[in-house]
């Protein structure tokens, strides 16, 4: 911007084409700037140079919605003054988001007489123009007495209205910039924070480990949590929890309730006790009413057993590839009440599966916003059944990925490793009808040549699943209706594992007893094939009540080596 | 395995009376191989089941021929089974009745018995 001369008097002409000028340099300065702060200082400068004013300033709103002085050239500097929306003649520009000119500030209702009465300046005449943005008036623009002492004019009060429009421009557009570089600068620490809370997450195990937990937080911060660690007896202590809340805070106190626990499971003591323990700590120190839900317990991956207990966690799920049993919670979530004693529970697992997930696992939704719920979850664990535990959990993840989380979700899975790859050598379902086991046994003979079963070995393994068929539909069916029987075959190594599913009435397993071999007479032979045969075999009732399974394995010494 | 359409036919060949199965003898029909073979020891003193068709037996076969062993013994008549396939003497072996009925390699030998 060039220097002004300020004295020539000028025709109207040469007034606007001024103006004019100034207009344009004004804006480019304004649009150009990289420091608006400093520009803007110039700016006000040369604006009260320009106007003829002994003063200017420039007000705007502050995070409060108060307007503050930012920019102040005059004898008086007023920087750091504060009004209110609506206090004073800058006030009533914002206020009004119009244009306000004082013709004499001695008597005019508007003007705030307080700076004068601290100053002992003595304002005569005063313009004011709003800062109008699309999102309305942002601050204001002010000129203070002529310094020809003459009054201020309408036609000066329209040139200050054009000066203000770039540089609303210009400080919105900077307001914007700064809230971006803000909002990037939030995101960059959130991803930070997002690391560093990933991290305290348990790496996971190289080859079989029992145990495999995910987690995926809504956003970038979890509030969620899981841990599990080796204890020198050989097991392995798990843990799982939800904070209550969203966001930084729920995130702050997970990373203190993750650590609270994990120390309070060191010296591995019974679930209850764990729990108890950790609440009392979290009762005297927790705040707001917030409360943590969790699961602790140990794992012996070598008998496949479990203990654990619950406070307020959703309902573990154990699923033995068929049916689910649920465990509801032994107790209420931490930092609720400081006497509570936890109850806690102990599980033959064996093979099975014990799904330990937040809240987030059900709530996911689907395109309708309708909740996957419980019914939901348990219909994706049984499609990925057939996976082994951690292809299988991340089939899971994938499935929830597709609908919408709308609460951080965890996953804890503990199961005792079937080897390598349990592979599938044949699934049947069929009607329990004796017409059918001459299909079943073809299909069999089948998959097990595949298997390069040798013809001896393959014949008496037909034989024995046969028996097992046909016992269900004449013991355990009784009557030949329309009921089915799955037949599931599948190979780990050497180890071929059969397993014969129905849905009859659930069979007392003591009373499947094998007869003496070589007696001669009718009935009984199955259950004696099947002992004979077998290097191991158990028939249990399917949890749920209704239906049965009967495991079987046998090891085959041919085809595929260890 | 073949593809051989189940079959129980009672075939006379002097004073024995043959039942001659075919197929694989399970659960579907083994009740009609055990209603056949009873009544053909109702009619004749001696009988023998000829087993060389028979690809596949299960225990409810096992059982039918256990049942016509067991009456023909009660009433004084003859029963053996004929000319057995592999598949039947391994469910036999199995079954520990290999040593509980008598065997015949042919019609012929079980005509002598």
């Amino acid at each position: 911007m060039n220097a002004i001369p300020a004295s020539a008097p000028l025709s109207a002409d040469a007034e606007a084409r001024r103006a004019l000028g100034f207009l344009a340099d004004l804006s480019q300065a304004l649009a150009l700037t990289l420091d608006l702060r400093q520009t803007l200082e110039r700016a006000v400068t040369r604006i009260a140079d320009f106007m003829q004013a002994e003063a200017a300033s420039l007000f705007l709103r502050d995070s409060s919605g108060r307007l503050e002085c930012r920019v102040c050239v005059g004898p008086v500097d007023i920087t750091g003054l504060k009004l209110d929306v609506g206090q004073g003649v800058v006030g009533r520009a914002v206020a009004e988001n119009a244009t306000q000119i004082v013709r004499d500030a001695q008597t005019d209702a508007r003007v705030n007489s307080r700076v004068d009465a601290e100053t002992g300046f003595v304002t005569r005449s005063m313009l004011c123009a709003p800062l109008s943005t699309a999102q309305g008036a942002i601050g204001a623009l002010e000129v203070i007495n002529r310094r020809d002492g003459g009054l201020f004019e309408q036609a000066d009060a329209e040139i200050l209205r054009l000066i203000a429009a770039p540089a609303a421009l210009a400080i919105s557009n900077a307001t914007l910039a700064e809230g971006l570089v803000e909002q990037q600068r939030i995101k960059r620490e959130l991803e930070l924070a997002r690391k560093i809370q990933k991290s305290l997450l348990p790496k996971r195990r190289r080859g079989d480990f029992p145990v495999i937990g995910v987690n995926l937080p809504a956003h970038e911060i979890s509030g969620d949590f899981y841990d599990y660690f080796d204890l020198p007896d050989g097991r392995i202590a798990f843990l799982i929890g939800d904070v209550s809340g969203k966001g930084l805070d729920a995130a702050f106190l997970m990373v203190r309730v993750a650590s609270l626990l994990r120390w309070a499971g060191k010296s591995a003591p019974a679930p209850a006790r764990w729990l108890a323990s950790v609440n009392a700590e979290l009762c005297k120190t927790l705040q707001d009413g917030r409360f943590v839900c969790a699961v602790v317990g140990q794992f012996d991956p070598r008998d496949g057993s479990v203990v654990f207990a619950s406070a307020g966690f959703p309902p573990a799920l154990r699923h033995d590839g068929h049916a689910f049993e649920e465990f509801l919670a032994d107790g209420p979530p931490l930092g609720i009440l400081d006497d509570v004693e936890y109850g806690e529970r102990r599980l033959e697992l064996g093979d099975d599966a014990l799904y330990l997930f937040s809240d987030g696992a059900t709530d996911v939704r689907d395109g309708a916003q309708a909740t996957l719920g419980s019914d939901g979850l348990r219909r994706l664990i049984a499609q990925q059944s057939d996976l082994a535990p951690e292809p299988r959990l991340r089939a899971l993840i994938g499935e929830l990925k597709r609908l919408r989380l709308v609460d951080d979700t965890t996953f804890l899975l503990l199961q005792r490793p079937r080897g390598k790859a349990a592979r599938l050598v044949l699934t049947l379902d069929f009607m329990a009808q004796p017409a059918e086991m001459r299909a079943v046994r073809a299909a069999l003979r089948g998959a097990l040549d595949a298997e390069e079963v040798p013809p001896e070995l393959r014949d008496q393994l037909v034989l024995v699943v046969d028996e097992a068929c046909t016992n269900v539909m004449r013991h355990a069916y009784c009557t030949f209706c329309d009921q089915r029987i799955a037949l599931r075959v599948s190979r780990e190594r050497d180890m071929l594992d059969f397993q014969i599913v129905d849905d009859a009435p659930a069979i007392d397993p003591e009373r499947v007893r094998p007869r003496e071999l070589g007696e001669c007479r009718a009935g009984g032979l199955g259950v004696a094939f099947m002992d004979s045969l077998m290097d191991e075999w158990r028939i249990r009732p399917r949890r749920g009540g209704k239906g049965n399974v009967l495991h079987m394995r046998k090891r085959i010494m041919s085809g595929e080596q260890e | 395995m073949s593809n051989t359409t189940n079959e129980c036919v009672r075939e006379t060949h002097g004073d024995l009376v043959l039942v001659r199965l075919r197929g694989e003898v399970d659960l579907s029909w083994s009740q009609q191989v055990r209603r056949t073979i009873l009544d053909a020891l109702g009619a004749a003193p001696k009988v023998g089941v000829e087993l060389s068709q028979v690809s596949y037996i299960d225990s409810s076969g096992i059982a039918a021929l256990v049942e016509g062993f067991q009456s023909a013994r009660s009433s004084g008549r003859k029963f053996g089974l004929v000319a057995s396939s592999g598949a039947v003497m391994s469910v036999l072996q199995l079954a520990r009745l290999d040593k509980v009925f008598p065997l015949f390699p042919s019609i012929e030998a079980a005509q002598a018995a």
